[in-house]
């Protein structure tokens, strides 16, 4: 670790009715990796906001390489070397790579540009982080870590001096984290100012030499990472202590029922042969790496991709399901792992959310009964401990652990016995997801049956009762939870499939 | 994505229905959509093929016509500056000096400025005139001021278009062009060009017609005025004729004949869509077959579309031995300079000219107390010999 | 490294291949036509091919533009009447020398682009509803320039005609498609601008991501604009290119016009959804549009199932475009 690159001072920031930086500080040496943790709406995203132009900021100092600065965009921040890798790939799919790293600084000869030599500098810069991609090939044909690699490259490529990844594993499988911590590293060692997003504890703790944690827009604490233990980091910042233990027993009932029994599901490449069961009150953990072919179950058993074989029963009756409204008549939710994509609808409010899949309970003729419509969701928002001012607040407004809870109502209204989850936990702030933990603890002990497919084995191991593990599209194992074991599952989800 | 894909594909689906409803839209001065002209097909009879006449139309000779004492009239045109509506105030002023009574004339200045209309039909209401002349722009934002003239009293009487939907008792009368006489009288003046060749002719030969769409009224009756005229001369010549192509003339002309043993084929072609292009490749069809000896379009559009096919063909003339001759329906520069040039045989064009003169007439009538009906007017051949004539002239717009 | 070649290989065989495909469409629907009509083999009838494209191929290079940016531009065929009228109203009416109708004609098409660029690049207007209402605005400023009457650029024959001239002359009494050499000369140039210059790079970034295009820091509204200024210009040609083939032009005509040439530059490849396009394979779509406008009266077919065919083939581009998307996706 070096000299100090960037300091920030007292930053302060309000925006109407949200004191978003309450005089927070934060600085980058050279050669670090800093991480920038806290729950989310800790102010995180707003202080690099501030930092790289987006936002203004209301009082308190940016020094920069020695000489008080403030960037008025991103592009200003961009020529003096502070760039973000954003944590959505900001990829022009349609154009190469080259093109994509060089996007607005184009070498040209004349107005012509010069297509040419960008990918000759394109490849010297990939040749420096010892990457292996061709210039010339069109972005969308690499896969998510590849772009990744890219993003990094374009950020390298503006001379950049201090960086910062806004949760660059989200997306990532375990080998191209493992590819992009090499990249992170190899930064390091030239003298680079790395500021490191996640949430993911573990991978603090791997790459990065300090933390710096926030909390309600507030500067908590800064730590050295290796003089720290994962509890210490979340002790900060959630301010109270949470366990993380395995579960230890299933809580089914041994004679419980077989609620859903799948046989022989296929559905395309991701989907092979897959059979399970699931009974009452179980909570049935789905392991697995990214693009195991869970989700894709999920989708196949819910009628949402079509399938080309297999059979399925719901309480012993064979059903046949050719799309969700089949599913939800049969009694099955599915709650997507992106929630604004197919979840919620953003912009309408907590009710309206709720009592989508059910309007026609709560019509009077020709008109939506309002009144009622209210009193279900306030009931649901009170069960679930719902955050929201009212349930006419728009959905946009509420965090993510409470956007979650509004589509759990969404399926819970509609009297869905079998509830798909398909991460539920993903960019939630540790304490809402304790919430959702608990709450689909209690769902179980209802009566209520869960698939659960998650990517975080802590989450897997502290959740199901039973685990069914995926590797490339077949389910290559199944484990009572008193048998599992993070080695165990690891073990079978990257099994080579002959 | 798919949302962006789904609203393009609802954007062109939209815009097509737009389109629909525009459609007919296609020359504006020529189309005048009057029901009483054309369901009076005896008056085709009338019509005079010499255009020397510049009495006004059927109406009756003008010493019927009471001269009027201090009457004054109001007449609103469509559109105040173009050539058309100036041939119209012309026939007005013609027949107001005849008769001695007042006219004043105004309108706005384009035909879409409908709402300037309105505002001059009121004001002329108020003005409490002996009787209104009135073309609409617009056949429903004048229905209102129509009943307010009727409860003061004011009779109206419409000129070039008819609006079927008036109150009725407040229109008198409608002076609007017999259509379908109109289309006769191309048939009448064309048929005597190609009469030698067709019974000189050792096997069929084939007149074209196109129509710039088969929905119209205007459009359709001057198609069907044609087509039935011709079959007329044609038979009393002793020839067989048969009519082919689009379903609607087919079916509604008086005889449809047998196209396999027919002396004269008529083919009648439609565009898919009313542009000039359009009519264009479909008069080249036509054109391009080695029989064709005749062209016949039917509004301005078409006329054109048949020249602008010309522009690669080079295949129509004045002389019935070497080339094709076009007849065509309504003026403007380039019809205009088709005839002149000896591209185009003809062509038909109403009369504005002796539309305001009727309107005077009728109204002075009415203000006499005598009873009138409607007035279809006629079409006038013209032809690169009498289109200075000062009777044929005045009507020719740009 | 040898994968992504593949792959690469792949991409362009897929952008080729559509071109590839429409083209030899075209070179069917051409023997097709031959094959059933023996007036469709003149090459007067060939002329007039070309004569009624050149409006078309023209609203096609341009409104390209919009449409790789993932937006669309309905004003360009009302617009193309709108700046024909204006033009040839200074030029009848007031007297104009034709040289200064036209520059007229092209300013103003230049100032709806901009209108339009304005709307859905500043004022975030949705660009269907943007292009709609100045496809609306044009209509009615034909009409009222014109006194809602025709009006035909001069004849030819007389004085003031020589512009004709530009798209068809006569040697030795042979017609030459004059025009057709114009459209390729800008399909080529426009071509360039598309895939060589910051204009063209910026309108496919913006179709491909426009969130990430602002990131990157490249001021996204001026490109967005020039795209729809483009597209106005290209409408503005159009009607020299409409005035001079045809003889007169009607106010309140044109809407309809912009389908055929976004169904063309569709057929040619043009992704619905933005993103993905090419100058040259809008040029070869309109010409399917063309031919089977052209090729379906000669066999005799009625009016109705022209119209039928023409959407049916529009339906298959547009399914082709989806069912690319997906495989990409998938």
């Amino acid at each position: 670790m070096g000299e100090v690159i960037l300091t920030m001072k007292e930053i302060d920031k309000s925006f109407p009715g949200v004191h978003a930086l309450d005089h927070v500080s934060f600085e980058v040496k050279k050669g670090e990796v800093h991480a920038l943790m806290g729950e989310n709406g800790a102010g995180k995203s707003t202080l690099m906001k501030v930092l790289t132009g987006i936002y203004k900021k209301d009082s308190g100092t940016i020094t920069y390489e020695g000489k008080e600065i403030e960037f008025h965009n991103t592009r200003e921040a961009q020529d003096a070397g502070i760039v973000i890798v954003h944590q959505e790939l900001n990829m022009l799919g349609h154009l190469t790579v080259a093109q994509n790293i060089f996007i607005g600084r184009e070498f040209k000869k004349g107005i012509v540009i010069d297509d040419k030599k960008m990918n000759e500098e394109a490849k010297k810069l990939f040749d420096r982080l010892h990457i292996d991609i061709d210039p010339a090939e069109t972005m969308s044909n690499l896969t998510v870590g590849k772009q990744q690699m890219c993003e990094i490259a374009k950020a390298i490529s503006h001379e950049a001096k201090v960086i910062i990844f806004d949760e660059p594993s989200a997306a990532l499988t375990e080998a191209e984290i493992e590819e992009l911590f090499k990249i992170i590293r190899d930064l390091r060692k030239q003298q680079l100012g790395i500021v490191y997003i996640s949430h993911r504890m573990d991978e603090i703790k791997v790459i990065t030499d300090r933390v710096t944690v926030m909390r309600d827009g507030t500067y908590v604490g800064t730590l050295i990472t290796e003089e720290c233990t994962k509890d210490d980091i979340i002790n900060m910042m959630v301010g109270r202590v949470i366990y993380e233990d395995p579960k230890e027993h299933s809580m089914v009932a041994p004679n419980a029922p077989v609620v859903l029994k799948v046989e022989h599901l296929n559905a395309g490449k991701m989907v092979q042969d897959v059979s399970f069961e699931l009974r009452k009150g179980e909570i049935l953990g789905f392991s697995g790496l990214m693009g195991a072919g869970r989700t894709e179950t999920a989708r196949a058993i819910f009628g949402a991709d079509p399938k080309e074989s297999g059979d399925i029963y719901i309480n012993g009756k064979k059903v046949e399901i050719n799309s969700p409204e089949d599913a939800v008549k049969c009694g099955i939710g599915y709650l997507s792992e992106d929630r604004k994509r197919y979840g919620i609808v953003v912009q309408k409010t907590v009710a309206e959310n709720s009592t989508m899949a059910t309007l026609e309970k709560y019509m009077k003729g020709l008109f939506i009964d309002k009144k009622k419509e209210r009193k279900v969701t306030e009931e649901y928002v009170k069960s679930l401990a719902t955050k929201t001012p009212s349930v006419d607040q728009l959905v946009v407004n509420l965090s993510g652990g409470n956007q979650q809870k509004v589509v759990i109502a969404k399926w819970l209204v509609r009297d869905c016995d079998i509830l798909i989850f398909d991460e539920p936990t993903r960019g939630i702030d540790v304490g809402a997801k304790n919430e959702i933990y608990k709450l689909m603890n209690k769902l179980a002990e209802e009566g209520k049956s869960i698939i659960m497919i998650s990517s975080e084995m802590t989450e897997i191991l502290r959740m199901s009762d039973r685990i069914v593990i995926m590797c490339e599209g077949r389910k290559t194992g199944e484990v009572s939870i008193e048998e599992a074991s993070q080695e165990a599952i690891m073990n079978m989800a990257t099994r080579e499939i002959s | 994505m798919k949302k962006r894909v789904l609203a393009t594909l609802m954007s062109v689906s939209l815009v097509a229905a737009l389109l629909v409803g525009c459609g007919d839209s296609g020359s504006k001065p020529a189309s005048s959509s009057t029901d009483s002209a054309s369901t009076d097909s005896a008056s085709t009879d009338s019509a005079s093929t010499d255009s020397s006449a510049d009495t006004t139309a059927s109406s009756g000779d003008s010493s019927s016509a009471a001269t009027g004492g201090d009457y004054t009239f109001e007449i609103i045109v469509k559109s105040y500056q173009s050539s058309y509506w100036q041939a119209a105030v012309t026939g007005v002023n013609q027949k107001a000096e005849e008769l001695g009574v007042k006219v004043s004339c105004t309108g706005p200045n384009a035909e879409s400025d409908i709402a300037d209309q309105v505002n001059m039909l009121n004001n002329a209401i108020n003005n409490a005139p002996n009787g209104i002349g009135l073309a609409a722009c617009d056949q429903e934002a004048c229905l209102d001021a129509l009943q307010t003239a009727m409860d003061k009293g004011i009779p109206v009487v419409c000129f070039d278009s008819g609006i079927p939907s008036a109150p009725a008792g407040s229109v008198y009368a409608t002076i609007a062009t017999d259509n379908y006489a109109a289309g006769a009288t191309a048939a009448e003046n064309l048929y005597p060009a190609l009469k030698d060749k067709i019974a000189s002719a050792g096997a069929p030969v084939r007149i074209g017609e196109v129509n710039q769409e088969a929905t119209s009224e205007s459009i359709t009756s001057r198609g069907l005025g044609f087509i039935d005229k011709f079959i007329e001369l044609a038979t009393a010549d002793g020839k067989s004729v048969a009519v082919i192509g689009n379903e609607y003339y087919v079916n509604n002309c008086k005889d449809k004949g047998d196209e396999a043993s027919a002396d004269i084929i008529i083919e009648v072609a439609v565009p898919a869509q009313t542009t000039v292009e359009l009519c264009a490749t479909e008069a080249s069809v036509i054109l391009n077959k080695a029989d064709t000896i005749g062209m016949f379009g039917s509004n301005q559009v078409a006329a054109e579309g048949i020249l602008t096919a010309n522009e690669n063909l080079d295949v129509l003339g004045t002389d019935p031995a070497t080339s094709i001759l076009a007849a065509g329906f309504d003026a403007g520069s380039v019809i205009k300079g088709a005839i002149t040039s000896g591209k185009m045989f003809g062509a038909v064009t109403q009369s504005p000219l002796a539309m305001g003169q009727t309107t005077v007439e009728v109204l002075t009538k009415i203000a006499n107390g005598e009873s009138v009906s409607d007035v279809p007017t006629q079409g006038y051949w013209y032809d690169s010999t009498n289109m200075d004539d000062s009777s044929i002239a005045p009507n020719l717009y740009d | 490294m040898g994968k992504s070649n593949a792959s690469n290989k792949s991409m362009i065989s897929r952008l080729g291949g559509q071109k590839f495909i429409v083209l030899l469409v075209v070179i069917g629907l051409i023997i097709f036509f031959s094959a059933i009509s023996p007036d469709f083999r003149k090459y007067t009838t060939f002329m007039s091919i070309l004569d009624y494209s050149y409006y078309i191929a023209l609203m096609a290079i341009g409104v390209t533009f919009p449409l790789i940016t993932g937006g669309v531009d309905l004003s360009i065929g009302t617009g193309l009447i709108c700046y024909s009228l204006t033009g040839g109203y200074l030029i009848v009416q007031k007297g104009w020398p034709v040289g200064a109708g036209m520059a007229v004609a092209l300013l103003l098409s230049i100032a709806i682009g901009l209108l339009n660029g304005v709307l859905v690049a500043i004022m975030n207007l949705p660009p269907f509803l943007a292009t709609l209402c100045t496809c609306m605005i044009t209509r009615g400023l034909g009409s009222i320039f014109s006194k809602g009457f025709g009006i035909s650029w001069p004849t030819s024959g007389t004085p003031g005609s020589w512009f004709r001239s530009i798209f068809k002359i006569t040697v030795n009494g042979t017609k030459i498609p004059l025009g057709f050499l114009w459209v390729v000369l800008l399909v080529i140039l426009m071509a360039f601008v598309l895939n060589h210059t910051k204009i063209g790079r910026y309108t496919i970034a913006i179709g491909s991501n426009k969130e990430a295009t602002i990131l990157s820091g490249i001021n996204v509204k001026f490109y967005h604009i020039m795209a729809y200024v483009i597209s106005g210009f290209f409408a503005g040609l159009a009607a020299i290119a409409y005035s001079a083939v045809f003889s007169t032009v009607q106010p309140g005509t044109g809407a309809g016009f912009e389908l055929e040439a976004i169904g063309g530059a569709i057929i040619g490849g043009v992704s619905a959804s933005g993103g993905v396009g090419s100058v040259e394979g809008s040029l070869i779509g309109v010409f399917v549009i063309c031919l089977l406008k052209t090729g379906l009266p000669y066999i005799g077919l009625q009016a109705n199932w022209q119209q039928i065919i023409t959407g049916l083939v529009l339906i298959g581009a547009v399914l082709i475009d989806i069912m690319k998307k997906k495989k990409e996706q998938a």
